[in-house]
Parts: structure tokens; sequence; C-alpha cells
């Protein structure tokens, strides 16, 4: 059954944003796994399977663009989403695949999520 | 014994600068056949301490007139050969002689007397003898006193003469000077009559020199105050002086900025003489710095409204979760949960609003050079579908490469929010004609873009028109936010430009126009060619149907 499930890691500084993001995305039907900041979601995908990581782009230490980047040189097959607060996606932010805002809401967000699965998966 | 006054060659300058010494000696000839008579006037003449030369004969005479510079020829008047009034006869033919004092020496005839007399013109004079020596002293004395003010003068407007050459030279390198400048410079009298105008002049205004001098400056240049500048005339008049920004017109009707520089000259009796003025042509810079000055409030702005977007949108967005998570959470009965769905909702709006007014998404922080026919092209391409479907007619007027300075994303917010508009007013058909042309803001002299608009549809009420830019009025009824022409209103202002509309109702239907005007780097070739197709400038040209 785990496989039906895709694994999303979910990366922010922020506690509370995270936990009620971590509740919808589980709600929406997916494996939810969360990390405090880019260093910790580096050592969470070297334990774990992960389909898809949704991450805050304002972060200290390792910014949501740099934590793209560090994924994409090691698992270039990972789709990424930059999940940000922010009106305005950063010079660079190509290393990620969707920018997506934070206040699109649940069914936007969910619609994204889904599209970029299915592409990751056509790619595999 | 040198004469440097006689040469008959120019002088050279260290010659007549040199100063003529008050007792210099002159030359006295003094011609007698019989040489004892010579001593005689030698011993008498000695102690007036001039050069005494001595001849026996005219020709001897004449031989040393030729060669020295000679004063005073004192001569007998009976000799045989040439006698005296016949010397003095080739003295006065010769023009180099014609102002040399002859004193004749004869005895008492009548005759010789007459003689003399008939010397009307030059100094002549005549002594009898025997001969008294005051007398012979006093008379010869009178002539080297008189020969040497002479030379004095001579020199003296030699020195005048050259002095005037040389100033003259002076003067005209200085004007030369003048016109190597590239300011603009011009002498005005009292009456605001031109009388100087150098090659700057002509460069800047396109005024030939021949052309405006004598009139009046008022009557070729057109002057207004740069911004509110001060006041010209009080400070030029109590002052002596005036600095300042002022607003010229060219004589093809461009209108420049000219740092300008005055200053009064007076007459030596106090009167005002002439107005000095220098111009310095400063539109380009001015526009550069104001382009710079706007990019960078931009920048600061858009600083700003993205951590304003960051601190709201981060709580916001825990909690539309929240709601989310509320709206079927098991525990709650069907009233809780439609007040969480109706929360969620309005969150939603919210969220919209926040991502409407703190900046679209934006591709750089900081602001670039943008094509503004670009932008258009962009947005028609987006809308091209309703076009199709609602048969509408696309005309493009693209007339400029101005750009300008800015965030693509705004500006495409603002055409899309226009151009969506009037393809809503026209839902059975009509045309939409863009025009986009370099301009000058006739209210506050920017140079910049102009944007036209104009649709077919169904116009504007005049009662809707007051609100038309005010947050959440909407004419689309439930369809609309209201905020797609206030957002858009306050994009142009943050760029300092200016949003105007006009609606027409006619019998044969009505028809709108919103003009957008936008600061900008003019492309001046566009520019200068229009101003010569006697386009008058600073005539707001939106809303122009006709043309």
């Amino acid at each position: 059954m785990l496989r039906d499930k895709p694994v999303i890691l979910c990366v922010d500084d922020e506690q509370i944003p995270l936990s009620l993001r971590k509740c919808v995305l589980e709600k929406l039907g997916y494996s939810v796994l969360t990390a405090n900041s880019g260093t910790e979601a580096l050592e969470q995908l070297q334990r774990q399977h992960v389909d898809l990581v949704l991450t805050d782009m304002l972060m200290p230490g390792l910014s949501g663009a740099e934590l793209a980047r560090e994924i994409k040189q090691r698992m270039p097959q990972l789709p990424i989403i930059l999940f940000s607060g922010v009106n305005e996606i950063p010079e660079d932010a190509n290393y990620a695949d969707v920018f997506l805002s934070k206040v699109e809401g649940p069914a936007r967000m969910s619609a994204t999520i889904s599209e970029v699965l299915s592409q990751a998966r056509k790619l595999a | 014994m040198a004469a440097p006054g006689w040469k008959a060659s120019p002088m050279s300058s260290k010659e007549f600068t040199k100063p003529m010494e008050d007792h210099e000696k002159v030359n006295i000839l003094m011609v007698d056949d019989q040489p004892s008579k010579l001593l005689s006037y030698e011993v008498i003449l000695e102690e007036l301490g001039e050069n005494l030369v001595k001849a026996t004969s005219a020709n001897e005479a004449l031989e040393h007139l030729l060669k020295k510079d000679i004063a005073i020829v004192l001569t007998d008047v009976s000799m045989p050969d040439i006698d005296g009034f016949d010397l003095a006869e080739m003295i006065r033919q010769h023009p180099r002689f014609q102002k040399t004092a002859i004193i004749f020496i004869s005895g008492v005839h009548l005759t010789d007397v007459d003689r003399v007399k008939g010397y009307r013109q030059g100094a002549v004079d005549y002594i009898t003898v025997p001969v008294i020596p005051e007398l012979l002293r006093a008379k010869v004395s009178i002539f080297a006193e008189l020969h040497r003010k002479r030379r004095q003068l001579e020199l003296l407007n030699q020195q005048l003469e050259h002095r005037v050459a040389e100033r003259t030279r002076e003067l005209k390198q200085r004007a030369d000077l003048l016109d190597l400048a590239t300011e603009a410079i011009m002498v005005r009298d009292a009456e605001g009559v031109i009388q100087f105008w150098n090659s700057g002049a002509e460069e800047l205004y396109g005024w030939g020199r021949e052309e405006v001098l004598g009139r009046k400056v008022k009557d070729v240049i057109s002057i207004k105050p740069h911004n509110s500048h001060g006041t010209l005339q009080p400070d030029l008049f109590d002052f002596g002086r005036w600095e300042g920004n002022l607003v010229h017109s060219t004589r093809d009707g461009r209108e420049i900025v000219v740092a300008s520089r005055q200053a009064l000259k007076n007459n030596g009796d106090g009167a005002l003489g002439a107005i000095l003025e220098i111009n310095r042509d400063i539109t380009a810079t001015l526009q550069t710095e104001e382009a710079l000055r706007r990019a960078e409030r931009l920048a600061a702005m858009g600083r700003v409204a993205g951590i304003i977007a960051h601190e709201i949108n981060n709580p916001l967005e825990a909690i539309i979760n929240a709601f989310y998570l509320l709206r079927d959470h098991p525990s709650l009965n069907d009233e809780a949960r439609r007040y969480a769905q109706l929360g969620e909702e309005e969150l939603l709006r919210v969220a919209h609003i926040v991502r409407q007014t703190l900046g679209f998404y934006r591709e750089s922080q900081h602001p670039i050079s943008i094509s503004v026919p670009e932008i258009l092209d962009n947005v028609l391409e987006l809308q091209s579908r309703h076009f199709q479907l609602s048969q509408i007619q696309v005309e493009k007027l693209y007339e400029t490469e101005a750009t300008l300075f800015g965030f693509p994303m705004e500006l495409k917010q603002v055409f899309l929010n226009l151009i969506a508009n009037a393809v809503q007013a026209m839902p059975n058909g009509g045309r939409l004609r863009l025009r986009v042309r370099d301009c000058v803001d006739p209210r506050t002299g920017t140079a910049g873009i102009s944007v036209c608009i104009d649709d077919t549809g169904s116009g504007i009420d005049s009662q809707h028109a007051k609100q038309l830019f005010e947050p959440f009025f909407s004419t689309k009824a439930a369809k609309g936010t209201g905020l797609g022409l206030w957002i858009s209103k306050g994009i142009i202002q943050k760029y300092e430009g200016s949003i105007q509309f006009r609606s027409l109702h006619l019998a044969s239907g009505s028809a709108t126009c919103f003009r957008v005007f936008l600061p900008g780097q003019i492309s001046g070739k566009t520019l200068k060619s229009r101003a010569v197709a006697s386009d008058v400038p600073g005539r707001p040209n939106g809303d122009s149907r006709a043309s």
C-alpha cells in the first residue's frame, strides 16, 4: 500500500506552517516527511525514498534554491517544487521544476503536485 | 647715428616700443660754401648739445640728407652752383623731407625775405647776417625741440597702432575661442536685443548668427522656468548674476533644459549695458538622472513589497491550511464546517489581493530596460483566443523605439487589464487599436512614451467616470474584482506616469480610449523627425481618434 502513496519531503524552517502543510498533504493522500532545514532535508534524502521535494525558499542556512541545486546534483530525476511566500522568482531558481506561491490554496497545491509527479513518472 | 624713426620699412616691435628719451640728440645740417662760416655756426650751436653735420655745397648736403635723419637744415642762401633756395626746393620735393626744418641765412634783401615767405608749408625760417648768436641758437633750439616732439608723437602713434593691432588679434582669438565652446554664448543689450551669438548657440538653438543678431531674444527663444526654480529677474538685477535651469525652445520647436549662467554688465555711467549669458544643454543628463532615480525607487519599492508579501503570505498559508483542515473535520457539525469553508474562501480572496497589490511574480529584483511594443505584443498573444472568439480586429501602430526602466510583468499586468477590459466591452466584435509613440507630458515636460488603447465597445457611462480608478469599483457585477484599473493606476503612478481615458457616445456607436503615459528614454531620432514635421510638441497626443 505504501507504494501507492507518493512520498513528499516538505522543507520549511517554520514549525507551525510546516505541520499544517503536512496535515493538508496527508489529507490529500500523500505520505509526508518533514525537515526543518536544507541540511536536514539532504540527510533525509540519503536515508529514505522520496518522490517529490516541496521546499520553502527563504530559510536560514541553505535557501530553497540552493537546496534544489544540491539535490539535482545528486538526484537529477527527483522533482522539486519551490514554495514561496515572496511573489518573486529568484535568479537561481532554475534548478527547481516548478515555482509555486504559498497562498494559492490546497486545491492549487494539490493540482501542481500531481502534475509534477505524473511528468516525473513519464520521464522515469 | 641711427635714426630709427625714419626708416621707411615697417618697424619691428622692439624698435618702436623703445622709450623715446626727451633729449636724444638730433642732427643739424649746416650748409655754407665758406668753411669759416661753418666753423662760426659750429661754435655758436655747440652749446645746444646736438649733432652738428657740415656740408660745403648743396650736393654734399643732399648726400648727408639721404644718409642721415636730419632735423634742421641751416643753409646759406648765396652759394655757387646751387643756392640755398634751390637746395630747399630739392629737399621739399622729397617726401621724406617734407617736414624738415630749413633756416636760411642771408643778407637783408627784401627779395630774399619775400621768397622765404613763399614757403607757406613746413618749418621755414630765416636769419640775417650778421648772425646774432643768441637768435640763431634760439631758432635752432626751437626747431630741434619741435623735431623731437614730432618724433615722440610718431613713435607713440606707432606704439598705439601696434597695440590696437595686438588687441584686435586678441579679440579675434577670444571670439574664435567663444566659437570653440560647446555652450551657447550670447550677449544682449538692455532692451534684450541680441548682439553676440556664438556657434554653440547656433548649434543648440538651430538659429544662425545672421538670423538673430539685432532681434530681441524673446522673439527667438521662448523661455520658461524649469520646475519652480526661483525668479530670474530680481536676482539678476539685484546681484548682477544669476544661475539656474531654464526651459528654452529651439528653432524646430523642441523644448530643451539648459543650465544657464547670466551676468549683468553695466556701462561706465552705471546704466545697464548688456546681459551676458552662457547656456549648457542638460536635457539628456536630466533624463538619465531621472531614469536612474526612478529605477532606484522602483527597486526600493520592490524590496519593501517583497518583504511585506513574505510576512503576510507565510501566516496566511498556515491559516488557509488550517481552515481547509477544519472544513470537513469529522468532529464539527455542518454549520461549523460551513463557517470554516467561508473562512477559507475569504482568506483566498485576501491572498489574491495581496498577490495583486504587493507585486506580481517578478523575474528580477532590479528594473530592466523594457520595450513597450514587445510587452504589448506579448499581451496580445495571451489574448489572441479572445480576439478570435469575439471577432475583434486588432490594429497596431508602433511608432517608437523608446525604452523605459521597470519590471516587465508589472507593465504586462497594466496592459493586460486594459486590453482585457476592451475585449470584454466588445462581446459582439469591434476594433481594438494600440498606438505607441514618443511624447512629452504636457504637464511636467517629462519625455516618455504614450500608449493609447482604443476600443469600439460599449463605452463608459459618464456617471462611472469618477469612480473608475477606485478600488473595488466594478461595472462587471460579480465578474470583476474591481481592482484591475486601481492596480493599473497604482503601477503607472509608481513609474511616475499617468493614465487617462475618454469615452465617446456617438450615433454610430461608442468608442473608448485609454491613454497611458510612462516616462522613459525617448528614441531621439524619432522625436526629431516628428518635430520637423511640424507636430506641435507638448500637445496631449492621446485620444486623437481622427489622426
